[in-house]
């Protein structure tokens, strides 16, 4: 194809978004939204995850050894630990490094408050941390049912929270992906349907010319293209704009960052290019596929 | 060229528009088409433009044999031929310049060619001081001779013209049909279909008569303006 003849149909293209241009705002609103949905949830998705590994690091199961279980029970009751699949770190916290830990905290009155005892009244204990905290329900209960396990106290409920929301914003996701692509498809074949009849006087007399049937097609997608780039640059904007925010309250608030701690969430500079692309080509894919297939299925070339 | 051997086609609905018609157009010909409303006039021409494929017999058109054909070469049999409707069919938006070029940019002619031949052809059909109007400025008459010019553009074998004087007033007609026939003069086959007796019979040559799907008249006759 000639240069010239290929900025014709690049031209062509635009003229189609501007006289087509209730349907190619409607479009480009329905791919900007679907665009920002699903990366908002894949953002958010990345994040949980990423505040789970946190929380994992940090995460640490005391296994109380019952008073007065014998020595060489303690040590072997530590190796069934160490055994264990999803355990990837046990140390051993006798009750006097707990004593001596505990008296180091405290204040000169508290001090005096516990010098008449005259038994160290902390148990022995296990502090373990765990590979995978999805498995970690699994795991207390296998070590309660070990012998001179007394109890274990384990960060369970905040771990099911976060597994939870992980979850479902799987399966969030997932759907909201499907759900938003099959609505693109429509609207933009809708779009598709509008801008060939608006252009049939124009496509009658190319194919009675004997204009071939990619000349004929091509403005049609050069039109899906350019709304799917545009789509994919507001919706890039807009994230930037929302994740900065996001991380900013993430990061100056004191009850955020005591859970998750400074390094919790991703920052946008570390994910702005992978975005950028990835908004680029899902809204490229999702606007150019889609025009290409309305576009044969309107246009009885 | 146009042959048709044996050509019958029957609608998917079951009507039978053309019944075993027989027909050889010699190139350079001009031809005369007539027939009444659902003779079988227009499946004739869609025949021509491979619109639609023969059910019985075969279509040759300018070395292209239709009943064989892809669809994909379909464009290259339609550069061959050039094509005039009754309702112009102008893009109103273009003006006479860009109308007669669109049909060379959208073949991918070179923009050389298209600055020499679209002026030419203007200029062929006498329209050079109305190349910057837009086709609603323009009466029926001149409306109908930038569709020629669009036609004309990419110097077609053949030329269809379809009721070309169906929206133009009775004096224009006969301008329309002469410039036909100087067009056929240049070596151009032309199949005019037209309800037009008058324009028939002054004009004269092959005329065709399509009725109920068969060709039940193929012969030269003496026109008006040869006696004059």
């Amino acid at each position: 194809m000639r240069l010239n003849s290929f900025k014709y149909l690049v031209k062509q293209g635009f003229k189609g978004i501007w006289f087509n241009r209730v349907n190619s705002f409607a479009s480009l609103c329905v791919i900007t939204i679907s665009l920002l949905m699903v990366g908002i949830s894949v953002l958010l998705s990345f994040n949980i995850t990423k505040m789970i590994g946190a929380i994992e690091s940090r995460n640490e199961v005391i296994v109380v050894i019952e008073d007065g279980a014998p020595e060489n029970n303690v040590a072997m009751l530590g190796e069934e630990l160490a055994g264990n699949s999803n355990v990837f770190e046990v140390n051993f916290y006798s009750k006097d490094q707990a004593w001596v830990d505990m008296q180091a905290d405290m204040s000169e009155d508290e001090k005096a408050l516990f010098q008449y005892m005259s038994r160290n009244p902390l148990p022995d204990c296990y502090r373990i941390r765990v590979k995978e905290i999805g498995e970690l329900s699994k795991t207390v209960s296998w070590i309660q049912g070990l012998e001179f396990v007394d109890q274990v106290q384990a960060p369970n409920d905040f771990a099911n929270i976060l597994i939870g929301i992980r979850n479902v914003c799987t399966i969030l996701f997932s759907a909201i992906t499907l759900s938003l692509i099959i609505v693109c498809f429509v609207i933009i074949s809708n779009s598709t349907r509008a801008s060939v009849y608006a252009r049939r006087r124009e496509i009658n007399i190319m194919r009675y010319v004997g204009a071939s049937k990619s000349f004929i097609e091509i403005p049609f997608f050069v039109e899906g293209m350019v709304i799917g780039i545009v789509s994919a640059a507001i919706a890039f904007g807009l994230t930037w704009f929302a994740y900065t925010e996001v991380f900013k309250m993430f990061s100056t608030d004191v009850n955020m960052l005591s859970i998750f701690g400074l390094s919790a969430l991703i920052p946008f500079e570390e994910i702005a290019l992978g975005t950028g692309i990835a908004y680029a080509v899902f809204g490229v894919l999702l606007s150019g596929v889609g025009t290409v297939i309305s576009t044969r299925k309107h246009l009885n070339v | 060229m146009v042959e048709f051997r044996n050509v019958s086609y029957t609608y998917p609905t079951g009507q039978q528009a053309l019944n075993r018609v027989n027909l050889k157009i010699d190139d350079n010909e001009f031809a005369f088409v007539v027939g009444a409303n659902g003779a079988g006039k227009s499946t004739l021409i869609k025949l021509i433009l491979r619109e639609l494929t023969a059910t019985e017999g075969e279509v040759i058109v300018n070395g292209f044999n239709l009943n064989h054909m892809k669809q994909r070469r379909v464009p290259k049999l339609r550069r061959t031929i050039g094509v005039v409707f009754q309702d112009f069919r102008l893009i109103p938006n273009m003006t006479v310049y860009d109308n007669v070029a669109f049909a060379l940019r959208v073949i991918d002619a070179p923009i050389k060619y298209i600055r020499t031949r679209v002026p030419y052809v203007i200029n062929l059909v006498g329209l050079e001081t109305k190349a910057k109007s837009y086709p609603n400025d323009l009466s029926g008459g001149e409306q109908q001779r930038v569709a020629l010019a669009r036609a004309l553009v990419n110097d077609p074998q053949l030329i269809i013209a379809d009721e070309p004087t169906g929206n133009v007033d009775p004096a224009r007609s006969f301008e329309i049909v002469d410039l036909l026939k100087a067009i056929n003069a240049c070596g151009t086959t032309v199949l005019m279909v037209t309800h037009q007796h008058d324009l028939v019979r002054y004009f004269g040559g092959r005329i065709i008569n399509i009725n109920t799907g068969a060709v039940v008249f193929d012969e030269v006759i003496g026109g008006a303006d040869e006696a004059q």
